[in-house]
Parts: C-alpha cells; sequence; structure tokens
C-alpha cells in the first residue's frame, strides 16, 4: 500500500479535468506555478497584474498561472466467464490491477472510475483516497457473468455514458470471438489514453493435457475434439504466439500500450515492476 | 527360406480379420473426456490447420495406427514361421539316442556332458513340426526306450528329461538295434519272403548322441535308418581314472594285506596325482605317483594287522570325470571252511586233507563212522555249521544239512537199480552193482571238480555204476559207466563217487585203487573242499561295473537277508533252494553289504565300480565306425532347420513397447 501511495497514474496526454486536481493542465489558472506573462486587458483581473514589471517596462502585464486538475481515470475489467480460469483466477487478479492502479489513482485525487463489461454503463466513480473501501467493496462485488454482452457492446456503452477524456485499462484476455479490433478502435476514437492489459493464464500459454479430449468453451458451449500430441501442441503456440503478436501490432498501430501479463504472476509484482517500466504510473 | 503354415484355415481367417478390425477402431470416434477450457478459440485456429473431416485424412500421420498394422503384420509373419535351410529336414521319423553312460558325467562342457546332450535334444525336438514324430532311447551298456515313437512334444521333452545319469559302461549297438526295430516294424523274423505283411521299412533319423565311447558297431546293419552322429565333449580332456582296485593276503605274510589300484592316463600330459586310502572312512595311508600320457601306473598299499573293513581309494586330482576317481574294495575276513571227515581209516584221503593248501582254506575234523550215531553228529548236520561232509565208506540214516561227498557208499535215499520200477524215482540216486575192473575213460572238464584231472593211468580194481539224482552230472565216465556223479540237493550239493580208495574188510584195509598214490588225486581233494565247501574266501569282495548282476552266495543259515546300498537304499531277498542269489540292483558305485535278518555285522559285502578305461577315456570320437561305413560327427552344430519366427516374434513384442510409449507420451504424431 504505501509502496501504491508513492505512485502516480502518468498521462502521456494532458486532459481536462472538471474539478481542481493535483495536476498541471493545459487550460491556465490559479496555481503557484508560474506559465507565461500576457499583455493586460481591459477587464482582467488586476491581482495578476506584474507590478514588478510594470515598473520596469511601463507596461502592463498580466502574469498567467497554470491550471491544476485531476485525471480521470477508468478501469475496465473483462468479466467474461474465460476470466474465471486459471489458479488463481485471472479475474481475481485483473481485480487486483484494478484496485492497485485505482488507488495510485485516489492517492493522487484523480478521479477513479472501475467497471466490468456488464457494469460498463453503470460505473463506480470515486475520488479521494477515503473512498478506498467504496472501491474494494465495489470490485469484491464484481463477478463473471455469462451474458452474451460482448466486448464491443460493452465499451460502446462505456464510450457513450463516459464522455470525458482521460486513461482507460483494460484488463482482459480477448478471447472474444467476435473479436476485440472494434471494442478498441472506439476507445481509440474517444482520444483516450488506452492501456491493454492482456491477462492469460498458464492453462492458455503451456496447456498441459494428455489423451483424447472434446474441448468445451465455457462461454458459448463449443466442442472441439482433439487428440493431443507434441504436433498439436507445437501448433497451439503457434497460434498462441500469433494471436499475441496481432494483438500487439494491433495496439502498437492506435498507440495503445499492450502490456502483456500472466495471472499467476503477483499482482503487485506487475504494477510495482512492470506496469512502471511499460510507463503507466510512475 | 521356406515356411510352414503354424494354423489351420480357420485360424488364418480369424488373424486376417484382425487387422480391418484395428483399422475400423480408428473411424469409430472415440469416446474423449470432456474438459472445460476458457475458450475454444485458440484450439479453433489450431485444429483449422490440421483438422480435415476426410476420413482418410484423419488416418494421416497416425503413428499409432501404423505400428498397430505393423505388428499385427510380423504377428502373421510369425505364424507362417519362415525358416532356413528347410530342405535339410531328413523324414518324418526321428530317433533320439542319447548317451548317458559314465563318461557323459564329464563336466568339461557346461554342466555336464549328458545335460548338454539334452538340451541339444530339445532344441532339435523344437525344430520339429507338428507332424514329425519322435522317439527317446537312452543307452549306457544297455537300451532304454523312454518314450516310443509320439507326435507329443511334450512328452518326448519330458522323457529326455527324465533321463538319469549312470555310472555303467556305454555299448550302443543294443540301442540302435532298438532304433532299427522301432523305426523298421514291419521287419519280419521269418525269411518267408511270401509274407505279405511285412510293410516296407520306414526311413527315420537316427540322433546319437554321445561322445564316442563305444567300439566299432561291426557289421551292424541299420536298414532305412539314417544315423547322425552329434559328439558331446571336448575332445581333448584330461581325465585320471581308476581301472582296477584289489585286495589280496600276503602269501608269505599271513597278518599282511596288500592292496592294488592301476591307474590309467587316457591324455596327452603327464599326471601327477595324489591317492589317498581310507580305511572304514578313516585315512589309512596316502602315495603320490604320476602317470605318462596314454599309460597306466599301478600303485601299492600294504595293509598291516586288518582283518576286515571297507577301502575307499580316491585320487586327489581334478579332472572332468569324478566317479572314476573313486574305487572301493571290502576286505573279507579269513574264513575258514570246516570238514567233517567220517571215515573207518583212509591214509590217502587224510593225507590229501593235510596239505598245505587245503589246510589255509580249510579246518578238518576226522571221526569214525560210529560218530554218525552220536547225537553231536545230529546237531552238527543240521546247524550247518559244516560246510562239507565227505562220507568215506560209510553212509548216515539221514543226510546232513550240507554239502557232502560219498566216496564207496551210497547216499541213504538212493535205490538201487534191481529196485522195482514202480519204486523208480527221479529225485533219487541209482546205483549198480559194484563190479570191475574199471578204467576211466572221460571226465568232465566243465565242472571245477574235475577240471584238471588226469585218470587215464588211474587203475580201479572194483566199482558201482552211478545214475545221479535229478538235474545231476556225470563228472567220471569209466567202461562199466558213470562212476562219478553230483546232483543238488535243495540249497545243497551231493557228490557221489562210485568206488572207493581203500576198502575196508575182516582181513585188515585193503586197497582198490592206486588213485591214492596218483598226483591228481590231492588236486582232486583240494578241488572238491574248494568248490563243495564253498569257494575259496577271497580276502577281497567282488567287485562288479555298474548295473551289471552279481550272484551272491548267501549262507544256509538264514533265510532272509537285505542288502544295504552305499546310499543307504535296501533291498529285502530271501533266500530260495538255490544258494546263490542274483542281485541287480547296482548302479550306485559304492560298498554293498550284505546283512542276515538279525544278526547286525554283515555276512556279505560286495563292491560296484566303474573299473572301465573306455569310460576314463573322455576323448571325443570324431566318427562312429559301422562296417565299412563311418559316420562323421557333426560337432556341436547340428543340421537342422533355423526358425526366425521366435525373433520376429520378439520384434513384435519390442513394437508394442514402442507403441505403448507413443501412446502414453505421445512423442509424435
Amino acid at each position: 500500500m504505501a509502496k501504491l501511495e508513492r505512485m502516480e497514474l502518468v498521462s502521456r496526454k494532458i486532459f481536462r479535468g472538471r474539478m481542481k486536481g493535483e495536476r498541471r493542465s493545459k487550460r491556465k489558472g490559479q496555481s503557484v506555478e508560474f506559465a507565461d506573462f500576457r499583455n493586460y486587458v481591459s477587464g482582467d483581473d488586476l491581482r495578476f497584474i506584474d507590478w514588478n514589471l510594470f515598473a520596469r517596462m511601463d507596461r502592463l502585464y498580466l502574469k498567467i498561472f497554470l491550471e491544476e486538475e485531476d485525471l480521470h481515470f477508468y478501469t475496465i475489467i473483462d468479466d467474461s466467464m474465460s476470466m474465471d480460469f486459471g489458479e488463481p483466477s485471472k479475474f481475481f487478479v485483473a481485480k487486483q490491477i484494478a484496485a492497485s492502479l485505482a488507488y495510485i489513482g485516489l492517492c493522487r485525487g484523480d478521479r477513479v472510475s472501475v467497471s466490468s463489461f456488464e457494469t460498463s454503463s453503470n460505473p463506480v466513480v470515486i475520488r479521494g483516497k477515503s473512498s478506498t473501501h467504496r472501491l474494494l467493496g465495489h470490485l469484491e462485488s464484481l463477478s463473471c457473468v455469462t451474458s452474451a454482452t460482448t466486448m464491443a457492446e460493452s465499451i460502446k456503452r462505456f464510450c457513450v455514458k463516459n464522455t470525458g477524456k482521460g486513461i482507460v485499462v483494460l484488463v482482459s484476455d480477448l478471447m472474444n470471438k467476435s473479436g476485440y479490433e472494434s471494442a478498441l478502435r472506439m476507445l481509440v476514437a474517444r482520444e483516450m489514453d488506452i492501456f491493454l492489459i492482456h491477462l492469460l493464464s498458464p492453462e492458455e500459454l503451456s496447456p498441459e493435457m494428455q489423451g483424447d479430449l472434446k474441448l468445451v468453451d465455457c462461454e458459448d458451449g463449443d466442442q472441439r475434439e482433439i487428440s493431443i500430441s507434441a504436433g498439436l501442441l507445437h501448433r497451439y503456440q503457434q497460434t498462441l504466439a500469433a494471436f499475441i503478436e496481432q494483438a500487439k501490432s494491433f495496439c502498437n498501430k492506435r498507440s495503445i500500450t499492450y502490456v502483456p501479463a500472466r495471472s499467476d504472476q503477483a499482482a503487485d509484482v506487475l504494477v510495482n515492476e512492470y506496469l512502471r517500466s511499460k510507463g503507466l504510473v510512475r | 527360406m521356406s515356411w510352414i503354415s503354424a494354423l489351420g484355415p480357420l485360424q488364418w481367417l480369424l488373424l486376417l480379420v484382425i487387422p480391418p478390425a484395428v483399422l475400423s477402431l480408428y473411424f469409430l470416434k472415440l469416446k474423449r473426456r470432456e474438459l472445460a477450457v476458457p475458450s475454444t478459440l485458440l484450439w479453433r485456429k489450431t485444429l483449422e490447420d490440421v483438422h480435415v473431416n476426410s476420413i482418410w485424412q484423419r488416418l494421416r500421420k497416425n503413428l499409432l495406427l501404423y505400428l498397430q498394422l505393423l505388428f499385427l503384420a510380423i504377428l502373421i509373419l510369425a505364424c507362417l514361421r519362415p525358416g532356413w535351410s528347410g530342405q535339410n529336414r531328413i523324414g518324418d521319423r526321428r530317433i533320439y539316442v542319447i548317451d548317458n553312460s559314465a563318461s557323459m558325467q564329464a563336466t568339461d562342457v557346461e554342466p555336464t556332458r549328458l545335460d548338454l546332450a539334452k538340451k541339444k535334444v530339445r532344441e532339435l525336438l523344437s525344430d520339429t513340426s507338428a507332424d514329425d514324430v519322435g522317439m527317446v532311447i537312452a543307452f549306457s551298456d544297455r537300451a532304454d526306450v523312454r518314450q516310443g515313437f509320439t507326435k507329443d512334444r511334450n512328452r518326448l521333452f519330458s522323457a529326455v528329461d527324465s533321463i538319469p545319469t549312470t555310472s555303467r559302461g556305454t555299448d550302443v549297438s543294443e540301442a540302435l538295434r532298438a532304433a532299427a526295430g522301432l523305426a523298421n516294424p514291419g521287419r519280419s523274423s521269418f525269411d518267408n519272403l511270401s509274407d505279405i505283411m511285412v510293410a516296407d521299412a520306414v526311413p527315420a533319423t537316427v540322433y546319437l548322441l554321445s561322445d564316442g565311447a563305444f567300439g566299432d558297431l561291426g557289421d551292424f546293419d541299420v536298414g532305412k535308418l539314417k544315423i547322425e552322429y552329434i559328439s558331446i565333449g571336448e575332445s581333448k580332456t584330461n581325465n585320471l581314472g581308476i581301472v582296477s582296485f584289489a585286495v589280496q593276503r600276503n602269501e608269505d605274510k599271513a597278518n599282511k594285506l596288500e592292496a592294488f589300484a592301476r591307474i590309467t592316463n587316457p591324455g596327452d600330459e603327464k599326471v601327477e596325482f595324489t591317492a589317498s586310502l581310507e580305511l572304514d572312512g578313516k585315512l589309512l595311508d596316502a602315495s603320490t605317483g604320476s602317470v605318462d600320457a596314454k599309460q597306466e601306473a599301478g600303485l601299492l598299499f600294504e595293509l598291516t594287522d586288518t582283518d576286515e573293513g571297507r577301502l575307499k581309494l580316491t585320487l586327489d586330482y581334478d579332472d572332468a570325470l569324478k566317479v572314476d576317481n573313486v574305487a572301493y574294495a571290502a576286505i573279507r575276513p579269513n574264513k575258514q571252511i570246516s570238514i567233517l571227515l567220517v571215515t573207518p581209516g583212509n591214509n590217502a584221503l587224510e593225507t590229501a586233507l593235510q596239505t598245505p593248501r587245503v589246510q589255509q582254506i580249510a579246518s578238518v575234523q576226522v571221526e569214525s563212522p560210529t560218530f554218525l550215531d552220536d547225537p553231536a553228529f545230529q546237531v552238527a548236520a543240521l546247524d550247518a555249521n559244516i560246510d562239507l561232509v565227505i562220507f568215506d565208506q560209510c553212509s548216515p540214516k539221514q543226510m546232513p544239512s550240507t554239502n557232502t561227498l560219498f566216496i564207496g557208499s551210497v547216499p541213504p535215499t538212493a535205490s538201487g537199480s534191481d529196485a522195482a520200477p514202480s519204486e523208480s524215482n527221479s529225485n533219487v540216486w541209482k546205483f549198480g552193482q559194484p563190479q570191475g575192473p574199471a578204467l576211466i575213460l572221460d571226465v568232465n572238464r566243465s565242472n571245477p571238480i574235475t577240471q584238471y584231472l588226469e585218470m587215464g593211468s588211474v587203475s580201479i580194481v572194483e566199482a558201482r555204476t552211478i545214475d545221479p539224482a535229478e538235474s545231476g552230472m556225470v563228472l567220471m565216465t569209466s567202461d562199466i559207466g558213470p562212476v562219478f556223479a553230483i546232483a543238488p540237493r535243495g540249497p545243497f550239493q551231493d557228490a557221489v563217487l562210485g568206488f572207493s580208495i581203500v576198502q575196508a574188510t575182516s582181513g585188515g584195509v585193503g586197497v582198490n585203487t592206486d588213485w591214492g598214490i596218483k598226483r591228481s588225486f590231492p588236486v582232486f581233494v583240494y578241488a572238491t573242499v574248494e568248490y563243495l565247501g564253498g569257494g575259496i574266501t577271497e580276502s577281497s569282495s567282488p567287485s562288479v561295473q555298474p548295473g551289471w548282476p552279481i550272484g551272491l552266495v548267501l549262507s544256509k543259515r538264514f533265510k532272509e537277508f537285505k542288502v544295504v546300498a552305499p546310499d543307504g537304499q535296501t533291498t529285502e531277498l530271501v533266500r530260495g533252494d538255490e544258494s546263490r542269489h542274483t542281485f541287480t540292483k547296482t548302479e550306485v558305485p559304492g560298498i554293498y553289504q550284505v546283512f542276515a535278518k538279525g544278526i547286525e555285522k554283515p555276512v556279505e559285502s560286495f563292491c560296484v565300480n566303474l573299473f572301465s578305461s573306455r569310460e576314463s577315456d573322455l576323448a571325443v570320437a570324431d566318427s562312429i565306425k559301422m562296417g565299412f561305413e563311418s559316420v562323421q560327427a557333426s560337432g556341436t552344430t547340428i543340421q537342422a532347420r533355423k526358425e526366425t519366427w521366435r525373433w520376429i516374434l520378439l520384434f513384435a513384442l519390442a513394437l508394442l513397447v514402442i507403441e505403448w510409449i507413443v501412446f502414453n507420451r505421445r512423442v509424435f504424431i
């Protein structure tokens, strides 16, 4: 927790906030941080006239200060049934990541919004360190659902609801048969700073199966009959590598930060070291 | 390469159904284990490359299927029994003649020659086809048909396994005759060529497994037999063997015994050895010696103050054959023949009984005819303590229970020739009236009593003809008829001389013949004492080769006996009318002791020793000669079908293991 408190969320873009926050804004305003001078025009607040400069130059200049703003930080957790796999489950790890990042945001006074695909139209929006318990309570209440809502629909609902710009962290395994591309495109269109944490379980990365099996998809009940063999496993690895590579290149092309993660990796390690190296926190 | 089908048509059909059945199993859907996965997204993409719905595509690259089909193909190949040089199989009748004589106990090949021979026969048996018939004959100095012709291989196998080791000599001719007789059952014993029942001789192959320690077979006619001689053993094998061991009394010193042994060395090198002599299990003496190659050497041990006991001579030399390194001999106590002479007076006879030779073997008691009425005679006669009673010019009222010699008198049961024919009995002696003079014309040379007698110059004043009782034998014939005969009486023998040496008359003693002063008379007396008195008691017990019968002279005093073999086996004997009993259970070398019932001390003993220089010679014959033919040894290799099906099956098994590994590990599709 102490480590998290020292961290802050980093946005590569500077967004306009609604309330005074702890971040410098592009907008000029009232703060102690000097930004520039400009000529006085009638109607300006006389308090910001730099009298020292007037004495030297005999002309009125107005001091402009940088406005400090808050940051909009959104976390979206994939709550499809596929996230319920792994030991610990991917969903649990995703919630840990979301909690860690949200806590960092709360400590810095950012506007933190946490939601899952299911609750994307009605996210919990909190601010301030004192809301930590509310954050955790909300995360606790989230669970994997078997709804038919696709990723694209959820993101669409999210975009409609949240008009503000900010940082979006999407934690998902991208195991969506209808594709993840359209969902990410929508977020990109909102000009948000997007981080995609691609969370995969060891069972997906290196499956340890034997014999003749009937694989049942836990989401749509799709069945695949396979006879495990070294060749098949080798081809699976190739497919997996291609899948990851495809997601990575898609993200890179659209300035989405792609962060691959394993569910058997501790969440604090992920946040403290991995996300720091990726530039999401510092 | 040749093929023998191991299966019948129906079995083949069943076997050929299996490969399509295996193939069809691959078409059928397997019952797969269900496994829930987060998403089949990646699997679907993976399988899209492989999973083509075509059935043949499904079988593509399925190593398991190929392994299973290959396994079946190999099984089928094994069932065809491919083999090499099948054309060497001869006939369908095979006779396995196995040597189990003493020399086959040699350990120059592992474990013994006999075991190697058995192993080779088992190999030969395994190579036969199901329709072949075989016969097993074991031979030593006699043939033993262990198993007659049969197709049942298991019976042949067990017959081979049951062949025991023996310590006997070797004589193959009987075995070959048995093989020829059994192989050619149609052989007629009649010379009549019109005998249409005579079947053609069936060709048969005799596999003779031996070390060849037998002589030439002479002009043995093998008929249609083909003999394959398989020599067993190493050709150069050193061995040392005792071929003779005997004990003799020293002629000069009565209390000294001499034990002789003869050692043979059939090998090619000079051998030095140590021989130890044990008396009743205790080391008595030891001696070292050496025998040159292909020579024999003698050993002499002097034994003092030894009257009886069991001797065992052991050669301390490590060679391949152990059975000929030990020899046994039993020292018999110096037994005296006791002779009762009942005579009114006969100087010639008494003098002849006083010779040193007779004194050495017999003690003589001389009594007058009045002794016959003495109760002591009755006791002595019934007790059979006396081995021989000589009645000179007198006759007892009742025949004693022992051997007798009548001189110039007749047994009490005899009848005269003038007796009525109705009273004639074939079991009694008959005598003619005294007449003379008589001249001996012929002497029976086959009887030990008369074999050395020269009677041509003997004159006889008066003699009577003798007709012996049933089974009797005339020993001397004169110009007036038989004058000396011998006949059995139960277990005893009676000899009757038809003329007296001297004749007591009222005027004194008159001489009836001049035989008493001839050289042949003491010879006659000695021979009579030796033969009718129970023979010479040699200091050493008789010895026979293993398996040979021995004639035992059983004491008349006892009825029941038992023979204890060296291995502790006892055989009960009941003495019949004959004093000699033939004992045949002499397989084990060693000292056999004969005990009378109720007597702790053995009454008789004999030894069984190998004593065969031919068996001790472990050289393996390269060939055996049969008349003018010679059969070369095929050595350790046998012309036989080389079967490969075992190797094929082994390969199939290895394949099965690989298939199992592939199935479990999925090392490769």
